[in-house]
């Protein structure tokens, strides 16, 4: 695998001697550019698919605002419907074609539209305020679980069968089984309102709103423990797949060839561990990172709702429940980008991990 | 030669009756000695035919408890109606047959009411009955100084109404009253709720729904799942690449929020729509491993006899390829299940499906919005059900990871 880095890198790095069209077709090989454009294709495709859902669905939620404004503010329906379009940026005359290759043009200049229920907000100052706590507090979850899980998983496969293992399968099936927010649930009832161990309001929000945001020790402590829960929940909702799987593909791996001859070499476990079990073991995990970010960022909604942590999850259904619809296109469609996102941030992870994904062109 | 293949012929026919028999209860008997070997994929199978006889036979024994009782509101556990009566008449007056003739109290709008109405509708003019009106938490006193002094005979009263003015109350010592028959109505086994309804019955009633809506959402998306997999893998070409492009696309949209949008546009009032939306979001994934399964068994020898005989794509698939991945589709079967209950019942606890029963996730839905999840008195009522949904959702998952194991002998065997 080392070996066969050098060659490559030293030939791109000619690149003199290629005609354009030689290099135009490397890089329409490099394994980068075909996750991104798929990528891009994906979330065109999605941005398509829910444009014409809303529009076309039976309570459109345009029609649905113009009837609101007509029976809340006793206006005229032309009026209410001239509102309607000045908020969601479209013109209701025109053909739905029209419509939407406007939205698509003004969605290139990251223009969402103003949102209905708080006039003057634009629809993207709203995500950026709210995003970057999902992303935090899920990407660290994530991040926890990973490492333990895959940690757990492999103890497990290096000590399969013994009493150990069995507790920590069923254990493993038991957190995956139940839902996250039923784990939440419990966390509250149990540890926050029956034992007392922590004050569930006062862990409400992303940080204590007595303090200025800042660079320094109590803001990112405040910062902390006020993810602590959701992280908490994240992190005992995804770990059971991981060291079930991490578990699973290590016994596969330790069965292989190579472990074998490795052993018979002499080599030292650490080393057969790390560099012949390990990196192996592991390279699977990464096909079912893309599928797990997806579902906790979906899972964000009741999360976050129960723990009253301002996030995108929660924005959304805030938005829902305000009947506003332009908040809600904008957040789902940012929910979705980041979903595709980093399931391209997985595949290239995992090219980095398996250079034969990146020669054989990802095909089994 | 011909007269001799008749007979065997019709041997074959007559002795069909019981191979067909055999032939059902085979699987079973070696699926039966295969979890009685493994102790948790038993505890799973118990667990499920417990939810089975649940939501089947528990609503026939427990029906749905709708009354409501203000003098109940989030009782504990065991609370049930005692009958009350002065010292002197504690020997006497100890049921309600004993107390033929003479004046029963209850306060109006309370549990008491209704034991004594359920009561009297079996046995009329038993004896006289005296209600006092119920005045914000003064009725009960009321009623119980009408039994002081000798207004009324015996009260029927909630056990948790006793307790608390009978030793506490320095004001209205009712020194003279005993408590004669302690269990005179059946016990709240978890207590009520916030309006003194009877919690253990919604945990018995509030499971149907859900559990056969996520069946049949893990129905329809195996059902999508397999007859998509199976043509991908079997036509192959374009049918292939466009069934395989519209699974990853589908894969990458994010299924809980795009159902929390859709229930905001259209009304999810209906299980089956809500069972096909589910089911509609969840298909990617088996259908991706079904799509695989089927390529390595469209090399296999019958299924290639089966295609040069030319038996038509429904016999390959059914009759030569779903059986042989049948424990397969199974377990996904189950997974799907249970995520298909995770879906729901979020959607419920977000209050973004229409509340027609009053489910599990329903009970989930009260304790967020009214506050009961942070009020240690009303644990029950936001515990019992979120119980009830992990029990479930385990019982599955171990019952499918048995499963797993029994047909994988590279689990089974690890060395």
């Amino acid at each position: 695998m080392a070996t066969l880095n050098p060659p490559i890198r030293s030939a791109s790095s000619r690149p003199p001697s290629l005609t354009a069209s030689a290099r135009l077709r490397r890089l329409a090989r490099s394994y980068t550019l075909r996750v991104f454009a798929q990528a891009v294709v994906t979330v065109w495709a999605v941005i398509t698919f829910t444009f014409f859902l809303i529009r076309l669905m039976p309570g459109n939620p345009v029609d649905v605002y113009i009837d609101f404004l007509m029976n809340q503010q006793n206006i005229t329906y032309e009026e209410a419907r001239a509102r309607a379009a000045s908020q969601f940026k479209f013109d209701p005359d025109a053909n739905i074609f029209v419509q939407y290759g406007e939205y698509m043009g003004r969605l290139i200049q990251l223009d969402l539209g103003e949102s209905i229920t708080s006039t003057g907000t634009r629809v993207i100052e709203q995500i950026a305020r709210f995003l970057p706590w999902t992303v935090f507090s899920v990407g660290l979850g994530l991040f926890i679980s990973f490492i333990l899980g895959v940690t757990i998983g492999t103890i497990m496969a290096y000590l399969r069968n013994s009493w150990l293992d069995n507790l920590f399968s069923l254990l493993a099936s038991i957190l995956g089984a139940v839902p996250n927010y039923i784990w939440g649930l419990l966390i509250l009832i149990v540890f926050g309102v029956q034992l007392q161990w922590f004050q569930v309001g006062a862990l409400r929000g992303t940080y204590n709103s007595s303090l200025t945001p800042g660079f320094n020790l109590t803001f990112l402590l405040s910062v902390l423990t006020h993810a602590a829960l959701p992280v908490l929940v994240y992190v005992l909702g995804s770990i059971g797949r991981w060291m079930l799987n991490m578990r699973n593909s290590t016994i596969g791996t330790l069965g292989e060839d190579y472990v074998s001859v490795a052993r018979a070499r002499g080599l030292p476990p650490s080393r057969i561990l790390l560099a012949y079990v390990g990196r192996n073991a592991a390279l699977p995990m990464f096909t079912l990172l893309a599928i797990d970010i997806g579902f906790i960022i979906g899972g964000s909604v009741i999360i976050e709702e129960l723990f009253v942590y301002k996030g995108i999850g929660s924005f959304l259904f805030w938005s829902i429940s305000q009947r506003d619809y332009t908040s809600m296109q904008g957040v789902f469609l940012v929910i979705t980008i980041s979903v595709v996102f980093s399931n391209v941030l997985a595949d290239l992870l995992y090219s980095q991990l398996d250079p034969r994904v990146r020669v054989g062109g990802g095909e089994k | 030669m011909v007269s001799q293949a008749a007979p065997t012929h019709e041997r074959i026919i007559q002795t069909a009756p019981p191979r067909l028999m055999e032939g059902l209860l085979r699987p079973l008997r070696v699926f039966w000695r295969a979890l009685r070997q493994n102790p948790v994929g038993l505890v799973g199978f118990s667990g499920l035919l417990c939810y089975a006889l649940l939501i089947t036979v528990g609503p026939l024994l427990v029906p749905f408890d709708n009354i409501v009782r203000l003098d109940q509101i989030a009782a504990p556990p065991g609370s049930r109606q005692v009958l009350l009566t002065r010292a002197e008449d504690a020997a006497r007056y100890t049921t309600l047959e004993s107390l033929a003739g003479r004046t029963v109290g209850y306060v109006r709008e309370t549990g008491g009411e209704a034991f004594l109405r359920d009561y009297l509708r079996a046995n009329p003019d038993a004896f006289q009955t005296e209600d006092t009106r119920w005045r914000s938490g003064r009725g009960v006193p009321d009623a119980m100084q009408a039994l002081a002094d000798g207004e009324i005979d015996a009260l029927v009263v909630f056990s948790e109404s006793v307790k608390r003015f009978i030793p506490h109350d320095p004001a209205t010592p009712f020194t003279n009253l005993v408590v004669s028959n302690p269990a005179l109505g059946a016990p709240h086994l978890l207590g009520t709720d916030t309006q003194g309804r009877d919690i253990f019955s919604h945990i018995v009633n509030g499971g149907s729904a859900l559990i056969y809506t996520a069946l049949l959402a893990g129905f329809f998306s195996s059902l999508i799942a397999v007859t998509l997999g199976s043509l991908a893998a079997l036509i192959g070409g374009v049918v292939d690449n466009v069934l395989t492009s519209i699974a990853n696309f589908v894969l990458t949209i994010p299924g809980f929020p795009l159902l929390v949008v859709l229930a905001s546009l259209i009304t999810l009032n209906n299980m089956v729509l809500l069972a096909a939306l589910i089911g509609a979001l969840s298909w990617p994934v088996l259908m991706r491993a079904v799509r695989s399964q089927v390529l390595s068994l469209r090399e296999r020898d019958y299924v290639e006899a089966a295609v040069a005989l030319n038996l038509g794509l429904p016999h390959i698939i059914l009759r030569e390829i779903l059986p042989n991945m049948m424990s397969f589709v199974a377990i996904n079967f189950i997974f799907a299940v249970t995520s298909a209950m995770y879906q729901q019942v979020g959607l419920i606890f977000l209050g973004m499906a229409p509340i027609n029963d009053y489910t599990w996730g329903v009970m989930l839905y009260f304790g967020r919005t009214r506050g009961t999840l942070f009020s240690a008195d009303s644990a029950l009522m936001v515990l019992a059900p979120v119980l009830a949904i992990a029990f479930f959702q385990v019982s599955m998952v171990l019952f499918a990871r048995a499963v797993e194991e029994m047909f994988d002998p590279r689990l089974r065997t690890a060395k």
